[in-house]
């Protein structure tokens, strides 16, 4: 591995961290426990809790249409256009995870980085990390892998998809793909 | 200790003849040979008796089996999980309800609970002690905070043990060690058992003579008069017979025990070794299968009067069996407690209330400790890929799983809920089912229901029942066919009409929708959702049945796949467990992730040996795979998953699929959130038929399971390389939002249509969307 790919792999974590950092929280829909309470074998709401508000958290989509209409009998496929951002609990464990890193200690970040993925399974940052983790333990196959993962989670966030096919292209090309790393380049600069 | 290498000698082997004949009388001459072959005898018999029970002793000592854990509850801001099933979880590793300042309890009020953990040594690293506050509110947990201990952001409270992995033989046990039985149990014992037994070689001639004293003194039999290492002697060679012979080697064999083990090793082995009763050809042995028997619980946990109970039933576990005579044993058990008291084991006031309670036996005897047997079953065929069947047996593995209890719980109660209202009859009795349950990104499988009755530990359906997955296998052929966007997109017509295969044999094959109708053309995405058979066949010829089959290899399918037309209509056979590996890949954007039930497996100290890591592997485009998804939300907003919805909140985005095959003989349902995906089946054993559907039977099992789980809607990201568009499905074209027939529907770019129609019609529509619009 020449010093040029461990400094470019190095720019990315640190990008990374920023991004994860910087991102807003994000906008998933989570739905507690619904339905007919009454039929469910432990009733979600605690005893005597009746003014718990519900959080029903409508979705941001663009194409949730017309929620007025008469027959909302087919609401649309739904889609998100950006991955989700990472949980101050997902951040914490990545953190540790970096200073593993920075202690040469892979197997250990990564036992830490799938703690994180755990938490936060929709965040493209988690895959990108653990990529650079598995640079570092020296097991490129994996770390492609994961990279085109985190990708298929960065929607339309340049920074992270840019970080991305940066990050893809330096595996590739240490991997001895030249084609494949070309590629990845290009797809980074036309962001 | 290392096992003996002595072997069994003959004691038949005769001595080498004396040379040495002199001219002493022919008595002393026979009578030295026989004392000669007299010593040879007895000192070959003591080596045979050592060896048998040196090699007995350590063969059992060092059987420790392999402990299985759940997976740690994370508690952080914003873990999603409901009180009901924090305390349950609490409950499940060992937490007691109480002040929540003492270690390992915690209190509870409406959502709000202070925990104490015990802390815990993960494989990667010590969990400290803590004091933790957190509120739940909408199934989440918020303000979540350590109070005392580190401070953390996220905290993993210690995994409950949720089985073991134990000797097969006939006699199954809960090994249990010195340190971790409750003190009471062994002194107790003593008192009644054996007085002495720190200070006898392993015979105590005085006990016996003591022993028929006090039985005289309290007009019955009492005390027996045999140590404990005679009656673990006993134990091991299983012969009750009164034989003057029999008690001789006993004794002989107490003694070698003695000679070669320390005390509390002898105890120990006693302890678990000891016959406390029977079920059916099964022998209960052990203190730790016995309290899991006779009251269901860990021996940890066991109460003096029950301690008192086991303990008065060494004696005669038939005779005093509480189940089957109950004032005998309760008679027994008293005088037991009376004796505890005697000794100063116990005060005055707690023996004379532990006198008073009730024998406390549960209703039906329960074998093992593996609540979850048919999880623990895949467990185990994990683990057989790298770690021999008697290491895990014997060697005190720590296995570190993946099973969520609450989600467990939540498929267990799904299964056993709906399946009795599914059928009537004779059906409704043959009506089995399984169902998988695993987390979408990780593979991590959650929960596992392998039958009707998901404590019975049989026939797992989930793992073994492989059975033909119908329509199940429609995103598939559809996948391959949106993989290539020249000739297919997701509003591509495709014929809903019959037709007739003739194959070079001269056969014939006509296959034929569920409802038996012709649609003539319909749009591919609707072909999905309604699960029409006729075009998914048509576009599984024009593919080719090949591609499809390379499809499902590569999401994972490793059995043998025809390459039968009919295959196209799911006439293949797997068994869920396979299904959910291959449905991974399609909810997760094209990347496969190998099922995992393991993380982790460490040795008895707690040293890594095998860890199981994420993996992903990119196995299809996810461009394709989003356009299936997208038909996929469909399936359960429009098609045969729509009834879902009955049951689960409107607010959760789902996608899936429906399978039913002839005559109703499986009913299976796949499909996924945007957190876990789940995998039903129903069907009978006897592949009977059954009135059922993919959508009537399985269906509401995966329904009822969704509904209870708290968890993210299904959303995915758009892939580069899709867009949206409007369009006009049966014009082929792009339109506007609020024209007629308009659909947003994902395209790979460059797939969408060219032309545009005008919108026409529905004055109405456009005007209210012109002012959605304006407002926005």
């Amino acid at each position: 591995m020449n010093m040029c790919f461990l400094f470019r792999a190095g720019a990315v974590a640190a990008l990374l961290t920023l991004a994860g950092c910087a991102s807003s929280p994000g906008g998933s829909i989570y739905v507690p426990i619904g339905g007919e309470a009454s039929r469910a074998p432990e009733p979600p709401r605690t005893t005597g809790e009746s003014q718990e508000p519900k959080v029903w958290r409508k979705s941001e989509q663009p194409e949730v249409v017309e929620p007025a209409e008469t027959a909302p009998d087919t609401s649309a496929p739904s889609y998100r256009d950006s991955g989700e951002s990472l949980s101050p609990a997902a951040l914490s464990l990545v953190r540790e995870a970096d200073s593993l890193l920075r202690q040469g200690d892979a197997p250990a970040a990564i036992a830490r980085l799938e703690r994180a993925q755990r938490i936060a399974p929709r965040s493209a940052e988690i895959y990108f990390k653990l990529s650079e983790a598995y640079v570092a333990s020296k097991q490129l196959g994996s770390a492609e892998q994961f990279t085109l993962k985190g990708l298929s989670l960065a929607g339309n966030d340049t920074s992270l998809q840019r970080a991305g096919w940066m990050l893809l292209a330096d595996i590739r090309r240490a991997r001895g793909n030249v084609a494949g790393a070309d590629q990845a380049e290009a797809r980074a600069a036309a962001l | 200790m290392k096992k003996s290498n002595r072997t069994p000698r003959s004691n038949k082997k005769s001595p080498r003849k004396s040379s040495n004949s002199g001219r002493r009388p022919w008595f002393w001459r026979f009578f030295f040979r026989a004392s000669a072959i007299g010593l040879v005898l007895l000192a070959g018999w003591m080596i045979y008796l050592d060896a048998v029970v040196t090699s007995r002793f350590e063969g059992r000592r060092f059987e420790v089996p392999s402990r299985v854990y759940a997976r740690p509850l994370e508690l952080y801001d914003g873990a999603g999980i409901s009180s009901g099933a924090l305390e349950r979880e609490l409950q499940l590793s060992g937490f007691r309800k109480g002040d929540g300042d003492k270690a390992g309890s915690y209190r509870r009020n409406g959502g709000h609970f202070v925990i104490s953990t015990r802390g815990f040594r993960f494989p990667d690293g010590e969990e400290s002690r803590r004091k933790l506050a957190l509120n739940i509110y909408g199934d989440r947990i918020r303000d979540f905070s350590v109070r005392s201990g580190d401070a953390s952001p996220i905290v993993r409270l210690e995994p409950a043990q949720i089985g073991g992995i134990y000797p097969s033989h006939k006699e199954d046990r809960i090994l249990v060690q010195l340190e971790e039985i409750p003190a009471l149990l062994p002194t107790a014992l003593m008192a009644v058992e054996d007085r002495n037994f720190y200070d006898h070689f392993g015979i105590a001639p005085l006990s016996i003579a003591r022993a028929m004293l006090a039985n005289i003194r309290a007009g019955q039999i009492v005390q027996g008069g045999s140590t404990l290492t005679q009656q673990l002697v006993k134990n091991f060679f299983l012969t009750r017979d009164q034989t003057l012979l029999r008690k001789g080697n006993e004794a002989l064999m107490s003694i070698l025990l003695e000679l070669h083990y320390e005390k509390g090793d002898i105890l120990e082995t006693y302890l678990n070794e000891v016959y406390l009763g029977q079920a059916g050809t099964r022998s209960i042995n052990g203190f730790g299968l016995a309290s899991q028997f006779y009251f269901g619980e860990s021996l940890k946990d066991l109460d003096v009067h029950q301690i008192a109970l086991l303990i008065g039933m060494v004696k005669g576990p038939s005779y005093y069996n509480p189940r089957r005579h109950p004032e005998r044993a309760m008679k027994r058990r008293n005088l037991v407690i009376s004796e505890m008291e005697e000794a100063g084991l116990i005060e005055s006031a707690r023996a004379a209330q532990a006198r008073g309670l009730p024998l406390g036996v549960s209703e039906r005897p329960s074998y093992s400790e593996n609540r979850y047997p048919a999880y623990i079953d895949l467990v185990r065929r994990h683990l057989a890929r790298d770690y021999r069947e008697a290491d895990l047996q014997s060697e005190g593995l720590r296995i570190f799983t993946t099973l969520n209890p609450a989600i467990q719980y939540a498929a267990e109660f799904a299964v056993t809920d709906v399946l009795p209202r599914l059928s009537r009859g004779e059906t409704r009795k043959a009506l089995e089912a399984a169902l998988v349950v695993t987390s979408k990104d990780s593979g991590e499988v959650l929960a596992l229901v392998g039958g009707r009755d998901p404590n019975f530990a049989g026939f797992n359906r989930a793992l073994d029942a492989n059975r033909p997955i119908g329509s199940l296998i429609k995103p598939f052929i559809y996948l391959s066919a949106l993989a290539q966007p020249e000739r297919y997109t997701l509003i591509t017509p495709v014929l809903d009409k019959a037709f007739t295969l003739e194959f070079d044999d001269g056969q014939r094959w006509q296959p034929k929708n569920y409802d038996e109708k012709e649609r003539g053309e319909v749009q591919l995405h609707k072909a999905l959702s309604h699960s029409y058979n006729l075009p998914a066949v048509r576009v599984g010829l024009d593919i080719g049945v090949n591609v499809v089959k390379e499809t499902l290899q590569a999401f994972g399918v490793t059995s043998d796949i025809s390459e039968y037309p009919s295959m196209l209509l799911g006439a293949v056979a797997m068994n869920p467990v396979t299904v959910a590996q291959m449905y991974q890949g399609l909810a997760t954007s094209g990347f496969n992730t190998p099922l995992r039930t393991i993380r982790e497996v460490t040795d008895a100290n707690g040293e890594a040996l095998t860890r199981y890591s994420l993996e992903v592997d990119q196995v299809a485009d996810p461009v394709a795979v989003h356009l299936v998804q997208y038909a996929m939300q469909e399936t359960m907003q429009e098609g045969t998953g729509k009834s879902a919805y009955y049951t689960v909140p409107d607010e959760l985005a789902l996608a899936g699929k429906t399978g039913t095959t002839d005559d109703g003989r499986d009913s299976w349902f796949a499909g996924f959130s945007g957190d876990l995906l789940a995998v039903a089946w129903v069907g009978r054993d006897d592949n009977g038929p059954t009135s059922l559907t993919g959508a009537s039977g399985a269906l509401p099992v995966w329904s009822r399971f969704m509904a209870q789980v708290p968890q993210h809607s299904l959303s995915p990201v758009v892939p580069d390389g899709v867009n949206y568009y409007w369009v006009n499905g049966e014009r082929q074209a792009l339109t506007r939002e609020h024209c007629d027939n308009a659909r947003l529907v994902p395209f790979i770019s460059g797939s969408e249509p060219t032309q545009e129609v005008s919108c026409s019609g529905n004055l109405q529509r456009r005007i209210k969307g012109w002012f959605e619009g304006l407002f926005q």
